[in-house]
């Protein structure tokens, strides 16, 4: 088998044109940290949650395959290593964010009420929370990704038991890490509403929005040269099943979250879709659930479809837009007030964000062989079967 | 009518899905693949057709929804309305959870039916086992000679040059 090139048939310019937009992005951030703090802090958030989701997203499946000792994700497994790489990146942002614009947090301008709460968010125990996470998923991110570049070189089996390893633990640690993070960064925006399965939901949508970002780099790769002769159909096939199952199993967290909240009927808890239904934040609100499930129900229920790079592709980007939404719907309303808000330093930072996702992807892959051609489990990868 | 059959048996999976899709390249009528397992990418070997339990599966799932729904509102605002927590008669929400089990159920249990149904599988049908091994550890191809210019021996080679561990002959007769 012959070692594949890293013969990126990309367009001219492309590098150049993304750092552009990364620039322009930055700038405008830059600007709208002068003339309106609070918005731009805000969709700095969520900008800077997203890139780390996405991150995750990438640890976490490569993680589980390990940890599973699966083979059939071998192929591509340089996609979601080099999707890690934007961790430290979204880590920073959010840094800025927690250190800069913590008044984003209601928690720290007021009394807090509980003693538990006023022990658990203060500004101190909450900075160093986050260093803890997003240090330990950095750490662990590294040294996964690490060890599989070393076996392009040693070809040694033990690799593959040393990874899974290190990835079961990961596993565990992201499991309470995340869930954690999950209520410090975005539940505590509204520091009197509380729901358990918060940090679930989360997790649901940080892992469909990861693999629909597989899935458009896996199909991009294939297409633009150095996946070519590794990744077919039955992989997409695969990855299509995947953001299936995914896009349902966040519905079906939504739908509890919901439905709890729905059936007690108390203002204390129903004040949080109450602040999400009114007005023009209602069709934000439907809309949300048609990106991240319906549309991609329908559309990924036939197999011909998941087989089709073409139309799964097309879905993927759908839930991705869709993940967007749903984060915003999670950041802005409290600071946004009665209508959503939308304009240049929301587009500035989601443009921003997604170049720069891209810039550092490819700078990611053009570090290792685009297939890890060491690993005992490739042949096994190039010829499954559904 | 009675078939006269040759029946390869292998060992290996790699072989009965090699030796599948050599068989049907070169014109053979393959009457059917026995395994212990399913092995993956044997419908595609066989040029079977895609399955249709899918739809079976869909549209039985479907109206279990849709008859779970409209049994529910039934029941619960039609027939015998009561007041619970002041919810609406009509309440959608709490309906989703039952429409999703009996939606489960419908296209599940049908689905496992349709595939009996389909092969026949009844109470009371005698096995009839291509090889007492084809269960355990073998892989059974089943060829049928199909008249006179069948080329047995072209056909033997075939199988044996994919590790077959045991060529059979048989004549099955009609049912």
């Amino acid at each position: 088998m012959n070692v594949p090139e890293m013969d990126f048939k990309m367009p001219v310019g492309l590098n150049g044109f993304l750092r552009g937009v990364t620039l322009a992005g930055a700038l405008i951030v830059a600007a709208g940290l002068m003339w309106a703090p609070q918005r731009t802090w805000s969709s700095l958030l969520l900008a800077g949650y997203f890139l780390v989701c996405l991150g995750l997203a990438g640890v976490f499946f490569v993680a589980t395959h390990y940890a599973a000792g699966a083979a059939w994700h071998v192929a591509f497994r340089r996609v979601p290593e080099a999707m890690t790489a934007i961790l430290p990146y979204g880590a920073g942002i959010l840094a800025a964010v927690f250190l800069f614009g913590s008044s984003l947090y209601p928690w720290t301008a007021e009394k807090a009420h509980g003693g538990f709460q006023a022990m658990w968010l203060n500004l101190p125990f909450f900075l160093s929370r986050a260093a803890l996470y997003l240090t330990l998923w950095f750490l662990f991110a590294r040294a996964i990704v690490r060890r599989s570049r070393l076996q392009d070189v040693t070809r040694a089996a033990m690799d593959t038991q040393k990874n899974a390893r290190t990835s079961i633990l990961f596993l565990v640690v992201f499991a309470v890490t995340f869930w954690l993070a999950s209520f410090d960064w975005l539940m505590s925006l509204t520091p009197h509403w509380y729901s358990t399965i918060f940090g679930i939901y989360n997790f649901a949508g940080m892992f469909s929005s990861g693999l629909a970002v597989m899935i458009l780099l896996v199909i991009w790769m294939r297409r633009a040269g150095p996946l070519r002769d590794f990744v077919n159909q039955e992989h997409l096939h695969d990855l299509g099943k995947l953001l299936f199952a995914f896009s349902t199993f966040w519905m079906y967290i939504w739908f509890s979250q919901y439905m709890l909240v729905w059936y007690a009927n108390i203002p204390e808890e129903t004040v949080y879709y109450v602040q999400r239904q009114h007005g023009f934040w209602l069709p934000l609100f439907i809309l949300n659930f048609l990106l991240n499930w319906v549309v991609p129900f329908v559309v990924l229920l036939p197999t011909r479809t998941k087989r089709d790079a073409g139309i799964l592709g097309k879905a993927a980007l759908i839930v991705l837009l869709g993940r967007w939404l749903d984060i915003y719907l999670m950041t802005q309303p409290m600071s946004s007030g009665s209508a959503p808000r939308f304009g240049l330093w929301e587009i500035g930072a989601f443009t921003g964000a997604c170049s720069l996702f891209v810039l550092i992807f490819l700078r990611a892959m053009r570090r290792a062989l685009p297939v890890p051609m060491g690993d005992p489990m490739l042949a096994e990868s190039l010829h499954y079967h559904n | 009518m009675s078939r006269r059959l040759l029946i390869g048996m292998f060992s290996d999976e790699h072989d009965i899905l090699d030796v599948t899709k050599a068989a049907r390249e070169r014109g053979y009528r393959i009457v059917d693949v026995y395994a212990p397992y399913a092995v993956h990418g044997m419908d595609k070997a066989m040029g079977l057709p895609p399955s249709r339990l899918p739809w079976v599966c869909f549209l039985l799932g479907l109206s279990g929804a849709a008859l779970k729904v409209w049994f529910e509102y039934w029941t619960t605002a039609t027939d015998w309305p009561i007041n619970v927590g002041g919810k609406p008669w009509d309440s959608l929400p709490a309906f989703v959870p039952i429409t999703f089990e009996v939606m489960v159920l419908f296209a599940g249990i049908s689905t496992v039916l349709a595939f009996f149904a389909v092969s026949g599988l009844v109470p009371g049908r005698s096995k009839q086992l291509i090889h007492p091994r084809s269960t355990n550890d073998r892989f059974a191809l089943v060829l049928e000679q199909t008249d006179a210019a069948f080329d047995k021996a072209a056909a033997r080679r075939l199988l044996e040059g994919h590790n077959a561990v045991e060529v059979l002959e048989r004549v099955e007769e009609a049912r």
